[in-house]
């Protein structure tokens, strides 16, 4: 700890970090009540007060490798308590943010991703390509299967076109997830570049900071400790530990919970459709289609509590784009994805494509735009939790 | 004065339960004058019943109730002399009847019965009475020449605040500055810290439209370029001899003889007659303190605003900074960079905009600031940070402190200084400033960023204190003994300071106030407030004066020493213990008293071996008579006779403490009596030899405490009664009485509970040493 350290303030990154949603991080006056306040902060150099700090002072190196800013889960009892108003749970978030955005690469996606004036520019991009989907299905339909044969390219037994209103008679599951698969494939690319870069700055902070009982990473250890992460996400134990946001666990468990139902779903429809030409829809009677029910009105409600709860706290919590960005990409994912459902048992064609059009839209978005944006946290916190086991850090 | 005398006992408040009055009245009427009992006499109908007797001639009157303290306003009449004895707190509720039982109707008519409470009681009265016989009504000193000049010294905002200020309030007032140009360092600055609104960031120094004002008032007389040489006299008429600075006139004030010359090559003290060679020797061509300058102008009182200089950072001591580079450079030489323009580098010109303020100088310093720093040099540098952000958007200003202080509501300039993005504030302890091929390093440990750091630094500029004007010179250059300036009691670093909570504003010398800078390291806002208190001072002063009567803290007091000056010895111990430097004496070394220098402490008085020095109101005899009023009873009267022991108690703190006791019912020992003085400082041993000589067991004294957190009213009165104490001891051995019989102890105001143990544990003490051999004698 003796070596010196050469300070390198950058300006630039204090203003990004306030752009974010950390505008308040040069009020810290490092009186470390938030340290004191934080249940899940360890003993050993705890946060977020040197996050604090080093924010206002503008060390990046500090702190977008810091793994740090992910294992502190947003409850804001360091906020609540701040005698000065600068919100480190707060400025944290906005760090998270500034973090994702260093990692994902190309860069460019991520600023776009977070600036509320590119959201239409993102938006137009599965506009369009759902819209051309949409005319070749609806039009070259029939040339199509002449190519592929009805069996193939309808995914129904008699190779003809599902009677009545279907998703894929409007786009077809080809093309659907002509897009999604290769768009999975970049995403897990982006992500594991990321996570190189990420896991390395991590450790090498953990180093520099006396955080870690470990020298190298070893992979298979590394893997193990993940074990022992995930049973605490699933239950939401930091959550639960929170003082001033617990309620925030329930809608984030159902939210976390319903993507994981949704997840299932879409993989049991996938194998459906192209290993045993089970077409969708499916009928309400089968449990599958029961999960995917239960996960969309669930994912609706703990979103819908989300927004409640953070218009309740304006005062005491900062919500900037990133957060209404994505609550508003979860509750419309939810809200097109039933809509969609309804309208079709209601026997409406026009409402149940319009929904799906939308609704497929807003996938994209989710998809695409996961290791950009405040998503990505799926990703990070894990990780950063599963190094945190693994190095000890307590 | 034909005095004609009368005891008054008042009943009320528990006295008349508590004793015997008809034989306290006895007491009181054993000089064969006349007593009268009262049941209440702070009643309207009871300052009646007084009135109308000092109508009928009435004229020393005796009140026997409540403690001095209270009710004075009530028992004052005018051309007679009073005296309050304390039968309430001094004896009814500081010695209640519960511990000390009253005697039964067998015990009353038993003569070797020691009611102890009724002696006291006894005892008091008749003190009472022997006093009054010694004290005569106070006549006002007044002055031959009287006026109501007031003199400013120093042109800047303080000065000028305050000649503003005295000017409004209906007086003529003469600033002098010693520069060409007024407005002292606050019109060399390029902003100044807030005031009032202290969210408003920086704003332009107010000093301009200050000068303004003073130049356009007809009241106020300005002389730039001109020093003070000399200011003699006493308040309200005092000669003040200017001059050009640089000149050397006759009339540059007469100096001390420093403390070094004042002993032999082997270290003994020289007597006053070689101390006085050396005083001429080196005051050569220079008129004496007695001389008045024909020319002079006259002037009635003094607003001290000399201000201050930046103070030097030592090269050597401070190596490791720095210092001598030219990029390293104190805050005062940074506002004069910035005070030009935008910050560059002295050394290449380039723009500095990496710029390192280093509050507190680490290494073996510890956690301390620089010399004369605190909180000014604080907010300079929170100013000067926002100079590097203000000249360079991309500048980057960081402040190193081991204390940052914003006092008050400047917490706020402090926020808004703090979150300016590009200013990064850490404590911390610098161990190295090196100079590097392009730029400074600043290294620091105990950082709030967890590690040692380095900051590269285009320049670094060291918090430079605030050096009082008086730490050089004595600037006023008051013609007295004493010498020109406030005397250095060692406590106060060349501020120009008496005692910080009781005495703001006051000086060591009576009609002298000081105020900003020269007081304390203080912000414009802060001297401007001060300049107002010390204007209101210096008035005060000179409407005393006027009356005749002391200023704080015995204000209103009409009395005044007088000397008997046909049995003087010219010993000079009076002119030399004065603390406020009253007295001066002419060639043959007798004193000359200026009584408006004079604060009534009568430490002159407790000074004079040969006991010619006293006040109407208060002197050797009057308390020397007290003390022989007190009955001691010896072996004939009780075996074993009730033992008698003094105290002498400091009316300014120790008394109220007793008071206060009393009132909370605290018990003091009923051998005791005390005798309130009005400082220890005018304490004459020979009252203690008095009681010794008499029989009484011991003697104590209450004062206040002195040392580095004094709190005398008259800076040394506590201290100086200390060492006479000391030397009393010696010549109590040689008598053959215990010197522990006599002892001082230090109380606070405050001390309430302490009080009563303090002085029980002395009786306890006397009692084991056993009765005075003496008595009886």
């Amino acid at each position: 700890m003796s070596e010196k350290y050469m300070v390198e303030p950058d300006l630039q990154f204090i203003d990004d970090v306030m752009g974010l949603g950390g505008e308040s991080l040069k009020k810290c006056f490092q009186c470390a009540t938030c340290s004191v306040a934080c249940p899940i902060a360890p003993e050993n150099k705890p946060f977020p007060r040197k996050e604090m700090i080093a924010a206002s002072w503008g060390l990046k190196d500090k702190l977008v490798g810091n793994g740090d800013i992910w294992l502190c889960h947003n409850c804001g009892d360091c906020s609540t308590l701040c005698p000065r108003g600068a919100k480190p749970g707060d400025v944290l978030a906005a760090l998270r943010s500034y973090a994702i955005t260093e990692y994902a690469k190309p860069k460019a996606i991520g600023k776009m991703v977070n600036d509320p004036k590119k959201f239409w520019t993102l938006t137009a991009v599965p506009a369009v390509i759902f819209a051309l989907l949409a005319i070749m299905t609806i039009f070259g339909g029939n040339f199509m299967a002449g190519i592929f044969g009805g069996e193939l390219w309808y995914h129904t037994p008699d190779g003809n076109p599902y009677a009545g209103i279907a998703a894929s008679n409007f786009i077809s599951s080809w093309f659907v997830d002509l897009i999604f698969v290769p768009l999975a494939i970049f995403v897990v690319t982006v992500f594991a570049l990321g996570l190189k870069n990420f896991i390395a700055d991590m450790h090498k902070n953990a180093l520099l900071e006396g955080k870690t009982s470990k020298d190298k990473i070893d992979v298979k250890e590394f893997l193990l400790a993940l074990k022992n992460v995930v049973p605490k996400i699933a239950k939401h134990k930091q959550f639960t530990q929170c003082g001033e946001n617990r309620e925030r666990s329930t809608a984030h468990m159902m939210v976390l919970f319903s993507f994981i139902g949704l997840f299932i779903v879409t993989s049991v429809v996938f194998v459906g459709v192209y290993f045993l030409h089970q077409g969708t829809p499916y009928s309400q009677l089968n449990p599958i289609k029961w999960l995917a029910n239960v996960s969309g009105v669930a994912l609706l409600i703990g979103g819908a509590l989300m927004v409640k709860q953070r218009l309740d706290k304006k005062e005491d919590q900062v919500s900037s784009y990133k957060d209404w960005y994505l609550l508003g990409l979860v509750l419309t994912i939810g809200g097109t994805g039933m809509l969609t459902e309804m309208s079709r048992l209601a026997g409406s064609a026009f409402f149940c494509y319009t929904f799906y059009y939308v609704h497929l839209i807003s996938v994209f978005h989710l998809f695409a735009y996961l290791p950009y944006s405040k998503m990505a946290h799926i990703v990070y916190r894990t990780v950063a939790m599963t190094y945190a086991e693994y190095g000890e850090r307590k | 004065m034909d005095k004609k005398y009368c005891t008054y006992i008042c009943t009320g408040c528990g006295i008349g339960e508590a004793l015997n009055i008809e034989k306290v009245a006895e007491a009181a009427k054993e000089k064969g004058y006349d007593c009268k009992i009262h049941p209440c006499l702070c009643s309207e109908e009871g300052v009646e019943f007084l009135k109308k007797d000092v109508a009928d001639g009435i004229n020393a009157l005796s009140i026997a109730a409540c403690s001095r303290r209270v009710n004075f306003d009530i028992f004052r009449f005018d051309g007679c002399v009073v005296d309050r004895v304390s039968l309430r707190e001094g004896v009814a509720w500081s010695h209640s009847r519960e511990d000390f039982p009253a005697p039964t109707e067998e015990q009353a008519d038993d003569e070797t019965f020691v009611d102890n409470i009724q002696h006291l009681a006894e005892d008091y009265v008749r003190m009472g009475v022997a006093r009054l016989e010694k004290i005569t009504v106070p006549e006002p000193y007044k002055l031959e020449n009287f006026n109501r000049n007031i003199l400013v010294i120093g042109g800047g905002v303080t000065g000028l605040t305050a000649a503003v200020e005295a000017a409004d309030a209906g007086y003529n007032v003469t600033v002098v500055e010693k520069e060409e140009k007024l407005g002292g360092y606050a019109a060399k600055m390029r902003k100044q810290i807030p005031m009032g609104d202290y969210t408003r960031g920086l704003v332009d120094p107010v000093v301009d439209t200050l000068i303004e004002k003073a130049q356009n008032n007809s009241k106020i007389t300005i002389k730039t370029s001109t020093l003070v040489a000399r200011i003699a006299g006493q308040p309200g008429d005092f000669t003040v001899t200017f001059k050009k600075p640089g000149e050397k006139i006759e009339f540059d004030v007469p100096m001390a003889v420093p403390e070094e010359q004042r002993y032999d090559e082997k270290g003994n003290p020289l007597d006053v007659d070689q101390i006085r060679e050396i005083y001429d020797k080196i005051n050569e061509g220079r008129a004496d303190v007695l001389t008045i300058d024909p020319n002079g102008e006259p002037f009635a009182g003094v607003v001290l605003a000399a201000g201050w200089r930046p103070a030097e950072i030592d090269a050597e001591k401070y190596a490791h900074l720095g210092v001598g580079s030219k990029d390293v450079i104190t805050n005062h030489q940074f506002e004069e960079l910035a005070a030009q323009g935008k910050i560059t580098r002295p050394s290449d010109g380039k723009p500095a905009k990496n710029v390192v303020f280093i509050q507190s100088p680490g290494m073996d310093e510890g956690d301390a600031d620089f010399e004369y720093a605190g909180s000014v040099t604080s907010m300079v540098a929170l100013k000067q940070a926002k100079y590097v952000r203000d000249d360079y958007a991309d500048g980057k200003a960081y402040v190193i402190y081991q204390h940052m202080r914003t006092p008050g509501l400047m917490e706020d300039f402090y926020k808004e200084i703090q979150q300016d993005r590009g200013i990064f504030l850490t404590k911390g302890a610098v161990t190295q400033v090196a100079e590097n091929a392009d730029a400074l390093a600043v290294s620091a440990e105990g950082t709030l960023l967890g590690n040692d750091v380095t900051i590269k630094a285009d320049l670094v500029v060291l918090a430079a204190g605030m050096v009082p004007a008086t730490k050089d010179d004595p600037v006023v250059n008051l013609a007295y003994r004493q010498g020109p300036g406030f005397r250095d009691i060692g406590i106060f670093d060349g501020y120009a300071d008496s005692n910080f909570i009781c005495f703001p504003y006051e000086t060591q010398r009576t009609g002298v106030y000081s105020a900003g800078a020269v007081r304390r390291s203080m912000t414009i806002e802060e001297s401007t407030e001060d300049a107002r208190g010390a204007a209101l001072k210096a008035i005060q002063a000179i409407e005393s004066a006027n009356r005749g009567t002391a200023v704080h803290p015995r204000s209103g007091d009409m009395t005044f020493p007088d000397f008997f000056f046909q049995r003087c010895t010219q010993c000079k111990r009076c002119t030399e213990e004065c603390p406020f430097g009253a007295l001066d004496d002419d060639e043959k070394g007798t004193p000359k008293p200026n009584p408006t220098r004079c604060r009534r402490c009568g430490t002159c008085m407790g000074a004079c071996p040969e006991r010619i020095i006293g006040f109407a109101d208060y002197n050797i005899d009057s308390i020397g008579s007290m003390v022989k009023s007190i009955w001691v009873p010896s072996d004939w009267d009780f075996d074993p006779p009730p033992l008698r022991i003094l105290g002498l108690v400091c009316e300014n703190d120790a008394l109220p403490a007793l008071d206060m006791a009393a009132l909370h019912k605290k018990s003091i020992h009923p051998y005791v009596r005390i005798i309130p003085v009005r400082c220890l400082g005018s304490v004459n041993v020979v009252w203690i030899k008095d009681a010794l000589s008499q029989g009484m067991d011991g003697v104590f004294m209450l004062g206040c405490k002195h040392g580095d957190d004094y709190q005398c009213h008259f800076v040394k009165g506590s201290e100086l009664m200390d060492v006479r104490t000391y030397k009393m001891g010696e010549t109590l051995m040689s008598l053959g009485l215990e010197e522990e019989r006599v002892e001082q102890f230090e109380v606070a105001i405050d001390d309430y509970d302490k009080v009563s143990d303090m002085i029980n544990g002395f009786v306890e003490k006397i009692e084991s040493l056993g009765p005075n051999p003496f008595k009886g004698f």
